[in-house]
This record gives structure tokens, sequence and C-alpha cells, in this order.
């Protein structure tokens, strides 16, 4: 131990640390009193960063960054017990920073913690908040599966709805005419160096204005910011009652980080890495890409919209949102801090998360997609096993209307259930819409034969709503219930 | 008569530039100036000079630099975007030269104007020839297109061969005469050259770059500081530099941000170049098999390899498509890239379909939209028979852009 102090001395009689750094430390911060446990958001996400960083650094070492043989690095890399949990790691590693970062967006916009004199700390966390979904969007490609496969070619569809230059985006993206051999080492190198770079640049930015500035203190309604005396104002309350940022309030930081690293690496440990999908093959074409829960959301989003709107939000949607990000510090970045006198800031959270949390939830389903795996009905939901009601449930099935439409819990639901279309529709309505079909159905005219056409119908028509089983001693009971309630 | 403008004219323009400007060096030393006027005037002064000398040098230099390196113009020359944009920019800064020397002559054209006080008759005649060279210049790469091809078959080897004291003149003399005439005026900018203030090109003050700083003082301090409104005073205060110490300052920090920048560009131009450089792949023909194994009016599934496969594309290398062969002699295939988002849609055998599996589009079985929101139809891959082969044109994967 004494051998340890003594080193310690002379390395720091050397650099001069505690002399140079031991203040930085130490540096006061205001008392946040009932919102403390809120500060922790900021310190979380850069230790889940970190995380990030220790992980994808090991990583690497075994990842083969080529098309062709990165698939099965990466299964090398999951058959191996310590490999399979620091795929894990960074999975799950990459999910809190995600939620992390988003939790620290809103407690910053929450607190008006962005105005005066801390707009550029804002502008810094815009920027890193963006390359961290582009490290989400861009790792995920990078499992290269048949799921990574197809997201490459989806972004690239997505920059080619760019004005003028999306073409020539779209394939900038694929390094190539199509996705081949150059693609994943372009994206590698964005996902290794290029966008990590950045991200240490702007956190060195960030923290260096966290210091510069100081942490902002808890707001208070009626308590408005002032730019020609706040710094002035906020010294003096450093003065006055000011903490030493380490260890009195950064202990919470390190425990809180420590929740974090604990909960990823029991997940890991648990749940595992996401399992690696079919190789990708191009030619393989029973793909149903669908990105990671982080993008679900959005897959939701640009599912949902109308088409007609659907050129201009793959475009402006990022950048209206980028947009905004940018324009809040700039604009009201003086007066109130407090959320209690900006209630319209905490409705635009509340809306943005309940948004989100609602389209994550569709998207998980995404009755927009057709259940293309979806198998012949059974006879007992048909009910009789042959006749031209059970030729029309084989048509039903050969012709694709299941993929989209239910009947009795099978089939897609893209398209309305037909469970009960007997009751709900006269076979020349039903044969009126096979035949003009519809927005989102294609018309079958020219495609069915008359005799087809008859017993298709003839299956639809059976299709009545459900009706239970009533055991016999009840029957009479029903009835009369029935009778006295009318 | 064209042996006298082009090979003995050139001569005795070069003697008479060289041999005067000698004397005039050695005899009137500080008339190698170009007595500057900027005392008297500065505003239209300004406008005209500025655009005059920058438009001048840079013309200059694609005058001179295809001249000296005729094989190097040749090869940068050879592609038609670069020759565009350089013909382009040539002609934009011979109208910005014709503005700079219109204004030059106007502001001495006012009888009472102080310019015009300080015009010798030598002022006037250079003016003149150096507006007529402009304006032949202009008009040359007007109406005589691509003039920087041309003048490396022309122009370039007559200069050469007088430099090489066998003058040839034979590439020259069959010009259109304003072409000629533009050629011979330049060598009499060469020839007023000792004659008028045009001797100022050799007294370019770029020692002033190395030279020691000089001490100007000021009644008053000339910047006055803006007083700083930041409430962090600076932890190590340097010592109040000079006021005359500022100039060289900034000076270096100029500098410094000059060579920075350079040593950066050399580094990231070409790193960004490479980062954008799409490889162009060819398009081949790759065959799909017999054209009789394929049975008519039946979408199949085919793969081929696409037109740039690297030793390491694996898998990815692979490209499929549909494939329906629809009479004997005549297939179709398209790409499975749905005109949506790019899934890979599927045929559906007894439907007749294609469908998407990301957001349901349709398409019938001819490609055209049935449903959902792909905005347009299938791309189709052009196909041929051949020798009893089909075969298929690897293409880009399509993009849908708007």
């Amino acid at each position: 131990m004494r051998v340890l102090k003594q080193i310690w001395r002379w390395f720091d009689d050397l650099t001069g640390f505690s002399q140079s750094l031991g203040p930085i430390m130490a540096h006061p911060v205001p008392q946040a009193r009932k919102t403390r446990w809120f500060y922790v958001f900021g310190s979380a996400t850069l230790i889940a960063f970190l995380v990030q960083v220790g992980t994808g650094i090991a990583l690497s070492s075994a990842y083969v960054t080529g098309s062709g043989q990165a698939y099965d690095s990466l299964r090398f890399i999951t058959s191996s017990p310590i490999g399979r949990i620091i795929r894990g790691i960074h999975y799950f590693g990459a999910s809190a920073m995600i939620i992390l970062i988003g939790l620290h967006t809103i407690r910053v916009y929450l607190m008006g913690a962005y105005k005066y004199p801390r707009q550029m700390n804002w502008l810094t966390g815009a920027g890193l908040l963006l390359f961290t979904l582009l490290m989400a969007f861009t790792g995920q490609l990078l499992r290269w599966d048949q799921m990574g496969f197809w997201t490459a070619v989806v972004a690239a569809e997505q920059a080619g709805r760019a004005p003028l230059i999306g073409n020539w985006l779209g394939h900038f993206l694929l390094a190539g005419n199509t996705v081949g051999g150059a693609t994943l080492s372009r994206f590698f190198a964005a996902h290794v160096f290029f966008l990590p770079a950045l991200m240490f640049l702007f956190i060195a930015v960030h923290l260096y204005l966290v210091i510069f500035n100081g942490i902002s203190e808890p707001p208070k309604a009626g308590r408005p910011v002032d730019p020609r005396t706040y710094r002035r104002w906020y010294h003096s309350l450093l003065e006055r009652e000011g903490i030493p940022f380490w260890p009195q309030a950064a202990w919470r930081d390190v425990f809180f980080g420590a929740i974090v690293v604990l909960a990823i690496f029991v997940l890991a440990l648990v749940v595992g890495p996401p399992e690696l999908g079919k190789p990708p093959d191009p030619t393989i074409i029973s793909a149903s890409p669908r990105p990671d829960w982080y993008f679900m959301w959005y897959f939701a989003l640009l599912s949902l919209i109308p088409k007609w709107s659907e050129r201009w939000v793959i475009i402006l949607g990022p950048l209206v949102f980028g947009l905004f990000l940018i324009l809040v510090p700039l604009l009201g970045s003086r007066v109130e801090r407090s959320p209690l006198r900006r209630p319209w800031s905490i409705l635009i959270i509340l809306s943005v998360v309940f948004v989100i949390a609602h389209y994550w939830v569709i998207g998980i389903r995404a009755p927009w997609s057709p259940r293309l795996d979806a198998l012949p009905l059974p006879s007992s939901v048909v009910g009789v096993a042959d006749g031209p009601i059970a030729v029309g449930a084989r048509i039903f099935y050969d012709k694709g209307c299941e993929y989209c439409h239910t009947i009795s819990g099978y089939g897609g639901i893209r398209g309305p259930d037909l469970s009960d279309a007997g009751d709900r529709m006269s076979p020349a309505q039903m044969a009126t819409r096979i035949f003009s079909g519809a927005e989102n159905m294609p018309s079958y005219r020219g495609n069915l034969k008359p005799e087809e056409l008859a017993s298709l119908l003839a299956f639809l028509a059976s299709r009545h709503r459900m009706q239970l089983p009533k055991p016999p001693a009840l029957q009479g009971l029903v009835q009369q219930g029935a009778t006295n309630g009318r | 008569m064209q042996a006298f403008f082009f090979i003995a004219f050139p001569y005795i323009a070069l003697i008479l530039a060289i041999g005067v400007g000698l004397y005039r060096y050695f005899s009137h030393r500080f008339t190698y100036s170009s007595l500057s006027s900027q005392l008297l005037e500065n505003r239209h002064l300004f406008w005209g000079s500025v655009s005059w000398h920058y438009g001048i040098t840079l013309i200059l230099v694609a005058h001179v630099l295809p001249w000296l390196f005729p094989q190097v113009a040749e090869a940068v020359l050879g592609d038609a975007t670069r020759l565009v944009v350089l013909e382009l920019t040539g002609l934009a800064l011979g109208f910005y030269c014709v503005f700079g020397i219109i204004v030059l002559i106007a502001r001495r054209l006012p009888n009472d104007s102080r310019a015009r006080a300080v015009t010798s008759s030598m002022d006037w005649i250079l003016l003149l020839v150096l507006a007529f060279q402009v304006l032949s210049g202009v008009g040359v790469a007007l109406f005589e297109r691509w003039g920087s091809v041309w003048y490396l078959s022309t122009a370039v080897p007559w200069l050469w061969s007088l430099v090489r004291l066998h003058p040839d003149a034979s590439t020259v003399t069959g010009l259109p005469v304003f072409i000629q005439a533009h050629l011979i005026s330049g060598f009499v900018v060469i020839l007023l050259f000792p004659f008028t203030r045009l001797v100022h090109v050799f007294a370019i003050p770029i020692e002033y770059l190395w030279r020691p700083y000089q001490v100007v003082i000021w009644n008053r301090d000339p910047r006055q500081p803006v007083s700083s409104t930041s409430a962090k005073a600076p932890t190590v205060s340097m010592p109040t530099p000079a006021p005359n110490d500022l100039d060289r300052r900034r000076l270096l920090v100029r500098l410094s941000l000059l060579t920075g920048s350079v040593s950066a560009a050399i580094v990231g131009i070409p790193s960004i170049a490479f980062l954008l450089g799409l490889r162009k792949a060819p398009e081949v023909w790759r065959s799909l098999g017999a054209a009789d194994s394929f049975q008519i009016g039946q979408a199949v599934e085919v793969s081929f390899l696409d037109s740039s496969p690297l030793p390491w594309s694996g898998v990815t290398a692979r490209t499929a498509a549909w494939l329906r062969r629809e009479s004997p002699e005549q297939f179709i295939a398209f790409a499975i890239n749905c005109t949506h988002l790019g899934c890979p849609v599927r045929w559906l055998p007894n439907a007749d379909l294609f469908m998407c599996p990301c957001h349901g589009g349709v398409f019938y079985k001819d490609g055209t939209v049935a449903s959902g929101p792909p905005p347009k139809a299938l791309v189709t891959y052009p196909v041929r028979v051949r020798d009893g082969m089909v075969e298929i044109l690897t293409s880009p994967l399509p993009i849908t852009s708007i």
C-alpha cells in the first residue's frame, strides 16, 4: 500500500495531475436536492458508450470485415461462451445507450437546462444523439445476416428518395452498383472509425462545456434566466451552497452507472445476443426484413403514413427532427426554465413518448405485412372436407387471400378479418370487391375462372360468426334469458 | 507579311523588352513600379484593379502552363467534363478581366478626374492594347470554341519553335485573322513592358513575406480592443503585445492557418476522393441456363454473379431475379426488389402475383403495381437468348428515386 502511494506521489510529481485535474474533479456544483437522481443519465450514457468501446474493440479483434466472411466470423464469435457474452453486452449496451441518451435528452429538455448559457451543450448533445442513432443503425447492419443485408438495401432505397442526388447517394451507401464486397467495409469503417471518432470529439467538447458552463442548477418556477446576470448569479450560488462534484455528487453517477452495467451484463448472460438469421445471400428471397427494436417505431411510422406523404416523410422527417433539435436552444433560450412554467414542453415530450411507444407496439405486430408463412386452412375451420366450400377454401389460400385476411385466427391481418364475411356481405358485394380490388388489394379480374369464383364465394358466404356450442343443460336457460331480455 | 509578324516581330518584341527593360532597371530603377494612383482615388480602382489582376493572373497561368507542359494539358483536357469546366472557368475569368479593364479605363476618362491628370499617353496605349487583348481573347473563346485544345496544336508548337530558335509559323498561319491578331498583340504587350508601368510585374514585393517587421506608430490605437464581456479571465496572462507586433502576429497566424489547411487538403482530398470514387462496374451478360429448361408462363427465381464480384464478396456477389419464359423465344426478368423500399418480392405461382413481405406491395405478373405502397412497376433486367442459352444483363440495384 505504501509502495503504491509512493508510486502515485512520484507519478503526480512528474505529471501534476492532482494540481491540474484535481480541482476540475472537485469543482463545485449546485445542490440538486429533490431532483438529484435525475442528473445521472448523462454520465450513464457515457458509461454505456465506454462499455460499447470496450466490447467493440474485443469484437473487432475477431470480426472479419468481408461481405463473404463476416457472417461466419460472427458465428465463430458466438460459438465461444465469452464471445457470446461480449456480443450480448454489445447489443444490450447499445440498447441501454439509446434509452439513456433519450432519458438524458428528455431530462435536459424538461428542466430547461439547454437555456443560456448552455445552448452549445445542447447542440453538441444533439450531435451525439444523431451519432448514437447512426451507430445503432450501422451496428445492426454489421450483424450481416439476412436482416443486415436487407438493412443495407432498405437504407439505400431510403437515401434514394433524396431529390436529385438520391440515386447517387443510394449507390454511394452500397459502395457500388449492388450490395457486394465493398458494402460491408463501408459500414464497418463508419461504425468503427468514423462515427466513434466524431463521438469522442463531441464528448470531449460536451464535457468541456459541462465544466465551463457548470452543471445547471435545478429550475425553479418564477426564476427566469437572464443572460446579463446569470453567470454572476450562478457563481454566487456555487459560492453559497455548492458542493464538490467529486465525490459528493459523482457517487450517484458511479452508483447508477454500475447498476446500468450490471443490468447489461445480466441481460447479456440470461437473454444473450440477438440470434443470427440466415446468411446474407441475396438469392434467399424468403426474407422479411425488420429493424432492431430501437427503430421499430420508425418502421411503423413509415408504414402507416399516407402513401402520398411517404416520399416527403422519408427525407423531410429526419431533417425536421434535426432542425427541431437545432432550433430548441436557439429559440426561447431565455426566460423560464421550470417545466411548471413551460406546459408545452411537457406536452411535447408526452406526445413524443406516446407516439413512439404507440408505433413501437404496432411495429411489433406489423399489421401491414402480409403473412407469407400462412398455411392452408385446416378442415376444422373450413367445416367440410369436400364440395365447393372446401375448394373455395383452397382457392382462398392459393390466390394469396389468406396472406392478408384472417379466417378464424389463421392468416394475415393486413386486410379485414373475413371470419364472419358471410354475415356482413352478400356474394355480389364480395364479387365486386374481388374484381375491383382496392388501395391495398389487387384486382383479381381475369385471374379467377368462373367456377373458381363460385367456389370462393361459396366459401366466403359460409363464414359466420362463431357459434359457441352450448351445454344442453343450459340451453333452456339461455333461451329463457334471451326471451326475458326482449 | 506573316513571316514578319510571326517570326521577326516576336523576336524584336522580346529583344526590346529585355534590352530596354535592363537599361531602364539600371538607369531609372525607381520607375520599376506600378506608379500607383491609389492615393488619389480608391473606389473605382478597387473594383477595376482587383477584378483585372485576379482575372489576368489566372488566365496567364492558364496560357503558360499548357505551353510548358503540353502533354499534361492534353491528358487533363481529354475528359469532356474537365474540358467544359475549364473552358467555362476561363471564359468567366475573361469576362472578369473585361469588366476590370473597362472600369480601369473608365476611371481615367472624366476630364476632371484626378486619375486623368496623371495618365500619360503610354498609359492610354497600354490600356487600349490590354483591352484589345482580353476582348479578342474572350472573342476567341466565344466564337472559336475549345481553344484550350487547339491551342496545344497551333500556338504551342509555334511558341516552342521560337524558343528553340528554329522559328516555324506553319501551325498558326492558317488560323482565322482575329486569332492571329490575338497572338500578335500578345507580343505587342511584351514589347510594351519596358516602356510602360507594366514593369511592375517584375517588382512584386514578395519579400514582404519575410522582411523584418516595421515599426508603425499611430497617434491613436487603430484597433481599439473590444471590451470582453466574458466572465472568465484568462488564467495565464501574456505580456501585452506592442501594437506593431500585432501585424506580424496576424501574418504568422494566417500563414500557419494556410500551411495547416494545405497540409490537411493534401491528405484529405485523396482520402475523400477515394471514399467517393464509385467503381463503375461494367455491365456484362451472364448465362442463366438453357432456354429450354424454363417452362413457358412460370416465373422462377434465377441467380447470377453480379458484374464485379470481389474475391471476398462471398454469397453477396450473387444477384437474384424472377425470370419468366413468355414464349419459346421471349423471356422477361424482374428485379426481386420491391420498388417501395427494396424488400425481396415473392412470386405466388397460383395467384399470378408478386407480393412483398415488408409492406404488402403487390404486383401483377407483368410487373405493374396491383396494390399497396410501391410507387412504380417492378424493374426489369435486359434478357436475351443466344445459342439456346438465356442470358441476363447485370444491372445496378434498382433504387426508386423521385
